[in-house]
Order: C-alpha cells, then structure tokens, then sequence
C-alpha cells in the first residue's frame, strides 16, 4: 500500500481535464482515419481483386505500408509528404494522414477476405435477378462483406488510438504530449503514466463495447435492444403492407 | 462410354397440351444450338442443342457431372457458352456476336428469365420481403412502398405472407426456397429455370417445394428444370431430356420415362426411381 500513500495521486484529478482533452484528440484524430482509411482500404481491396496493372499497385501499396511503424510515418509525412506535395499540414492533419497510409493497407486485407467470404451464389442470384453489377455489388456483396468485416476495423480502430501516442513527436497535443508536458513540471512520472494508460484501457474498452454494439444492430436477424427497436418499426412497416394487401384483395 | 451412342430422340408433338386448340406451332421461346463450354482443359458441354417452347415444361435429368446445370445456366448467361447460338426470344446472345456481347443485353435477358438456386442464395441480410423486393426496386426502380406491396403479393403467392418480416436464417429449407421462387417471380419473367431446387432440402421439405413448382405450372409458366425428382418430372415435364457426359443421350415427350430405348438412359432412370 506504499503505492497509493507515497505518489500524489491527487495531480490525476487536479489535471483531469487536460489529460481528457488529450484523449478527445487522440480519439478525433483516429476516428477522422478510419472513416477514410475504411473507404480507402475497400478501394485498395477492390483493385487488387481486379486486374493487371492497378492489382500490382495494391499489392505493392499494401506490403510496403503494413511494414511501417506509427511513428516512422507520421514524421514521414508531416516533414516529407509535405515537402513533396507543397501543402504544409497541421499537425491533426498529418496525424490523420500517417494513420490512414498505415491502416487502410490492413484494412484493405481485412475487406479482401470478407469479400472472399461470400459465396459466389450471392453474386449469381444478384445478376440472375437482372440487376446492374454496380448494384449487385453494392447491396447484397458490401453489406454482407462490411458485416463480417466490422469486429477486425474494431481492433484496428483500437490500434489506431493507441498509434496516436506516437504523434506527440510532431506536437499534436495528445495524451502522451499533454502527460510529458506534466511530468515535466511535476516530476511524477509513475502517477501519471499509469493515468495515461488507464486512459487508453477505457477507450480501448469503449471502442471493443461501440463495436460489438454494431455487431450486435447489424446482424441478422436482430438482437440486443437497440436492434430490437429497429425492427419494432420494421415490423409496423410491414403490417401497413399486409394491410394494404388485404383491403386490396378484401380478403384475411 | 467415351463415344455416346447417336441421340435418340422421339419427334416433339406439334403443340403442347395446353395449346391443343391453337393451329399455329407455339413459338420457340429458347432455342441453344451447338452449345461448348469447357472449364479450363475440361470440355463439359459438346456441342448441344436444346429447344424450348412457349409454355412448356422441359426436365432435363442425368448423372453428376453431365453438364445439365451448366447448359442450364447457358440459358440465362451464367455461364457464356464457348462456341454456339444462344437464341431466347428471337434475340441471340451466343459468343462472337456483337448484339449479345456487351454486359447491358445480358442484363435484358435476366430480367426475362428467372432462375431458382440449388443452394437458394437468398440474401441473408435482407428480410424475406427485402429479399424479393430488391429487384424491383433496383432494376425498376420502384419506390419502396410499391415494391414492398409487390413483394408481398409474390410472397402471398407462394403462402409465406406471414413470414415476410422474418430474415432467411429464421426459416426453413422449404421456406427459403419459396421465398426464392417469390423472387425470381418478383419481376414477372416469361421463363423460368430450375436448378436442382431441392437437392439441398431435407425429404420431407421437397414436397412444399414442388407444390409451389406445380402450381406455377399450372398458371402456364414456361419451365426448365434440372432435377433428380423423376415422378414430378413425369407428372409435369412435357419434354424430357437425359444428359449424359456433356450431350443430350436421349429425349422425348410425356411418356418417356416409360419409352425410353437408350440402356443407359434406362440405367439411369431404374437407379433413381
């Protein structure tokens, strides 16, 4: 119990709201990428199922960047990209940027084994149907592919925050950014870091509950309360049809 | 049995029976002549003809590997033939023509011809509504009120109104299957095709299944279905035929699974019934 009696735990709460904003940027920063790195990681995934030469780009696109570190790449892209392309990034952008060059590369795998995961058949009753490829694609093979896909961006999602620690080398006020700049003016290190980390925990601990939520509203058929009040209205809709039918027919 | 013995094929009766009373031939609805398709260095069709009339019922039956799902999905383009005439409707789609070629004209087909799946491929994340709704609303671009009032007048149809909210994983074998056959009739198409519709389905579930097939019959629907039911086959097929290794061995009006000369037709039809 020396643990607790011999640190000044007291500075956590003194700095909470310092060390909360942190976290909210951290959070801003990888929720902005993976919105965009998802997008990307489909468009990477399609075209490595496509043909010859945008499949090799992917390919190449996708080893090269799941090699990269965090850090490597933020330092890349906010000293480097930015000389190369001639925009000065802020630092959330060049952030946002280094996550996505990063993730979309996993998440393009992610999406091209659950796109593999549909059986061919979807495909073949879709065009059997009469229905435009486009829309094959985009109403029966994604919904049914984002589906199996959602619980791996999860995880990704979750290595995305923990990946922001490293941008406290650019500056970007961040959790890791705002405790060293504590530390440094109150020498605790160990009481702080460990609110760093627990900080972390409860956000990895909200995205893991966020996403099975999602699961939980996506599947088929629903379950968990959220869902259930999805098909309350599902079922309402349903019943004006039947309705209709019936005065229609003017038999039960 | 690399060389098949000559087709012995009985002549077709001039009108089917639900046509007795026109004096004119009923139209050829589908008409395949020459059919090859090989999957790599395996040639699986050998140059195949096939005819199909308005309104009528035509079984095609045969050992695994015969081809006879294969020249089925000739019909709609699933599968696009390597060499031969692919005529549905007076409009060719076969290999090498410019008119059947690009992706558009397959797309008209498909929406003439409905086909029902061996494995049902319903969509698992739509409700049964969803499921034979989707077209409409796609290719004809109805809003989603008269979709779904369409889509439940199918499934009416088939008598699973009931279950229409229910997702296909709450539904049997049988159930599905029906929903499939609501919705592959959703866009009222002039053929339909049946791919083994219930080799996937316990025993005791193939007889809702077939009933729904009856009485579609019964309405005058031009039909082709592949399957190892040979007592519905002889209760509804107006034309039999038997595949065997990639060609139509034998093939004959009502009545021939009873005539039929060639032994391993015969074969085949004692192992079976």
């Amino acid at each position: 119990m020396n643990l607790v009696a011999n640190y000044d735990w007291s500075l956590v709460w003194e700095h909470r709201s310092e060390l909360l904003h942190g976290m909210l940027t951290a959070l801003e920063v990888a929720a902005v990428a993976l919105v965009i790195s998802t997008a990307v990681g489909l468009l990477l995934a399609l075209a490595r199922m496509g043909k010859a030469p945008l499949s090799w780009l992917a390919v190449i696109y996708i080893n090269v960047f799941r090699g990269v570190p965090a850090l490597v790449s933020v330092i890349w892209v906010y000293f480097g990209l930015s000389l190369i392309v001639g925009i000065s990034f802020s630092v959330f952008q060049a952030g946002v940027i280094a996550l996505v060059l990063l993730y979309s590369a996993f998440i393009a795998e992610i999406y091209r084994s659950a796109l593999g995961a549909i059986p061919r058949g979807q495909r073949e009753a879709g065009l059997a149907l009469g229905i435009h490829p486009v829309p094959v694609f985009a109403r029966v093979i994604l919904p049914q592919a984002t589906k199996i896909a959602i619980p791996n961006i999860g995880s990704m999602f979750i290595g995305m925050v923990k990946d922001t620690s490293t941008f406290t080398v650019i500056g970007l006020l961040e959790v890791v950014r705002v405790t060293q700049n504590l530390n440094s003016t109150t020498f605790q290190p160990f009481v702080l870091y460990t609110a760093a980390a627990a900080l972390y925990v409860v956000a990895a601990f909200g995205i893991d509950l966020l996403f099975r939520t999602i699961e939980k509203l996506l599947a088929t058929p629903p379950s968990g309360r959220v869902a259930r009040a999805f098909s309350r209205r599902r079922r309402k809709r349903l019943e004006a049809v039947m309705l209709r039918l019936e005065s229609a027919s003017g038999r039960t | 049995m690399r060389t098949p013995l000559p087709t012995m094929n009985e002549p077709r009766p001039t009108a089917s029976p639900a046509l007795e009373h026109s004096a004119a031939r009923p139209e050829q609805v589908v008409q395949l002549e020459g059919i090859r398709k090989s999957f790599g260095k395996n040639e699986v069709l050998h140059g195949v003809d096939l005819s199909v009339h308005q309104g009528e019922h035509v079984v095609i039956f045969g050992p695994s590997g015969s081809g006879k799902s294969t020249l089925l999905r000739t019909i709609n383009l699933l599968e696009e033939p390597d060499a031969g005439s692919v005529r549905v409707f007076g409009v060719e789609y076969g290999p090498g023509l410019r008119k059947g070629g690009p992706r558009g004209s397959a797309m008209e087909l498909r929406r003439q011809v409905g086909m029902v799946f061996q494995q049902f491929n319903l969509f698992p994340h739509l409700t049964a509504l969803g499921n034979v709704a989707l077209a409409l609303r796609t290719t004809k671009h109805m809003r989603r009120n008269e979709a779904e009032d369409r889509a439940a007048r199918a499934l009416k149809q088939v008598g699973l109104l009931r279950w229409a909210a229910h997702y296909p994983a709450e539904l049997s074998g049988g159930q599905q299957q029906r929903v499939a056959i609501a919705r592959a009739l959703s866009l009222d198409p002039k053929v339909m095709l049946f791919d083994e519709p219930t080799s996937a389905l316990d025993p005791e579930l193939v007889g809702e299944v077939l009933g729904a097939m009856r009485s579609l019959a019964e309405s005058g629907m031009t039909m082709v279905i592949v399957t190892h039911e040979l007592n519905f086959a002889r209760e509804i097929g107006d034309y039999m035929v038997f595949m065997d290794h990639g060609l139509i061995a034998e093939s004959g009006p009502r009545g021939f699974l009873d005539r039929c000369e060639n032994p391993r037709t015969q074969q085949f039809i004692a192992a079976v019934l």
